[in-house]
């Protein structure tokens, strides 16, 4: 157990230092020669997942309409607020942590894939030989791309679950467009929160994803491991964030 | 002159390296034999400080550059090339910006500076014609050649060859040979050869040594190996599937 503990400290330091040599190699201007990269990166993480993104978040916007009303008309028949709270809790909580999730499966899988294909195939200790620093080739470009894009797609993700959530509740309550999408009970407070957590989402991914890339042994059977890796820390991290933000939230901006 | 002193390396539960000491002569090619798994590309990569050994030190030109941080090791890397066994080109550069990058990134070149300087090493090399070419656009012995006139392009005093001959035809392997006979005699290159080619080994080595079981079995002149009566050593250079080599991770 103490071993564990152990372990999972010595990550963390890991991935602090990581982060840290990030941030460094983005504020030092890394990415001034590397803009091309960051082009590509952008659109690979964020093109790329808008279909993904538009399916999950409309889809969920639907069942979340469709569950919560359906409970709802068994206890009062005023249907007035409903459109208002849904708008509220997806800027605040499942527009962004449902795409931070949906980055990182998708995006986390990808970037450990490709990095930890790069360890293995010696490209990383190349990058070294050649006195460059793998986090300004490999980390910052993503880095960036993933955390501008995850705050995209969020706010792009809520758009899509709020549009999917009033077709549902129009087609099978008859609740008009006008009464539905209303923005009474969203506060200034809800938006800093839903974008706070998405840019803590979009930076955090590709650090713990490049992590587990940068961590590959073996061959492939060690990038299937370390994409497995990246996938579940990544997902965690999302948990794990969206509780610490949420806390922050309502004690800082509710308060 | 290069010196691995009793050299530990250990991962996770695997002890690949167990104690190995080797000189490595100045201007001299020198060969490291052994299985797949013996650790002849962990002992190498000691030397640049891409691996740490656990124990033992290493040095070079006289100095100890065990404990080197990784800015101290861009002096190293500097003068010592590698040739990685993959070929190690970055998928999202041309032929020429892959060469030119130890030139921006060692030297400080300018960007265009380097590329020119890069077309160079590629001549050297009969890859000019790949230039703009992305690497993923040809076949592994034409990788090979242009991550070779990556390793030229800092004018290293010693070059790590990491299978410079595998999966290249008899004559792009001739070409490599050549060109490491080349300069160990005209620019005093010291080359340090990571290969199961046997035909490489008895036309150019100057010095060959065989690790087996992490630890450096015999060291010599090709004759030695040639001539040797030690058991081991004659299967592997025989390619005797029976007899009494053991294999890493078998019976452990």
């Amino acid at each position: 157990m103490s071993q564990a503990i152990a372990q999972w400290m010595d990550s963390m330091v890991r991935l602090g230092r990581l982060f840290r040599q990030t941030f460094t190699s983005v504020l030092k201007g890394s990415l001034r020669r590397r803009r091309s990269q960051l082009i590509v990166q952008m659109y690979e993480i964020g093109n790329k997942s808008v279909l993904f993104i538009t399916a999950t978040l409309s889809i969920l916007g639907m069942i979340s309409v469709f569950q919560v009303l359906k409970q709802v008309e068994k206890i009062v028949p005023d249907f007035s607020m409903i459109g208002p709270a849904f708008i509220q809790m997806m800027i605040r909580e499942f527009g962004p942590t449902i795409t931070g999730l949906m980055i990182a499966t998708r995006v986390g899988s990808g970037i450990a894939a490709e990095v930890g294909s790069m360890v293995v195939t010696e490209q990383v200790d190349a990058l070294r030989m050649s006195n460059a620093k793998p986090v300004d080739y490999l980390v910052a470009p993503r880095f960036v791309a993933c955390g501008i894009q995850t705050m995209m797609l969020s706010i792009y993700g809520v758009v899509v679950g709020v549009i999917a959530g009033s077709i549902t509740a129009y087609v099978f309550w008859n609740i008009s467009f006008g009464m539905f999408l209303r923005f009474d009970l969203v506060q200034w407070g809800d938006v800093v929160s839903g974008l706070l957590k998405a840019l803590a989402y979009g930076f955090t991914i590709p650090i713990v994803a490049s992590q587990a890339g940068l961590e590959t042994k073996g061959g492939s059977e060690g990038v299937g491991a370390a994409t497995t890796r990246a996938v579940v820390n990544a997902s965690f991290a999302v948990v794990i964030l969206d509780l610490l933000l949420s806390g922050f939230s309502y004690l800082v901006l509710y308060g | 002159m290069i010196v691995f002193q009793d050299i530990y390396k250990r991962f996770g539960k695997k002890e690949v390296l167990r104690g190995v000491s080797l000189n490595v002569p100045k201007g001299k090619i020198q060969y490291i034999i052994g299985t797949s798994g013996a650790g002849k590309s962990v002992l190498t990569k000691h030397l640049v400080g891409l691996i740490r050994p656990d124990k033992g030190r290493v040095l070079f030109d006289g100095r100890d550059i065990t404990d080197c941080t990784e800015q101290e090791y861009f002096e190293v890397r500097r003068r010592v090339a590698t040739v990685f066994q993959h070929a190690t080109l970055f998928d999202s550069m041309t032929m020429a910006e892959n060469v030119a990058l130890p030139l921006r990134k060692h030297r400080g070149c300018k960007q265009k500076e380097a590329l020119e300087r890069a077309m160079e090493f590629l001549k050297q090399v009969q890859m000019a014609d790949y230039a703009h070419r992305y690497p993923s656009d040809v076949g592994d012995g034409l990788r090979k050649r242009v991550a070779i006139a990556r390793a030229l392009t800092m004018e290293p005093e010693v070059v790590i060859f990491d299978e410079p001959t595998t999966g290249i035809d008899p004559l792009a392997a001739a070409n490599v040979d050549q060109l490491m006979r080349h300069l160990s005699e005209q620019m005093t290159v010291t080359s340090i050869v990571i290969s199961h080619d046997l035909r490489s080994i008895f036309r150019v080595a100057d010095r060959v040594a065989m690790l087996y079981k992490g630890r450096v079995l015999l060291e010599g002149t090709p004759e030695e190996f040639r001539n040797t009566t030690n058991p081991v050593v004659r299967q592997f250079i025989n390619g005797d599937a029976e007899g009494p080599m053991e294999f890493p991770g078998v019976g452990r």
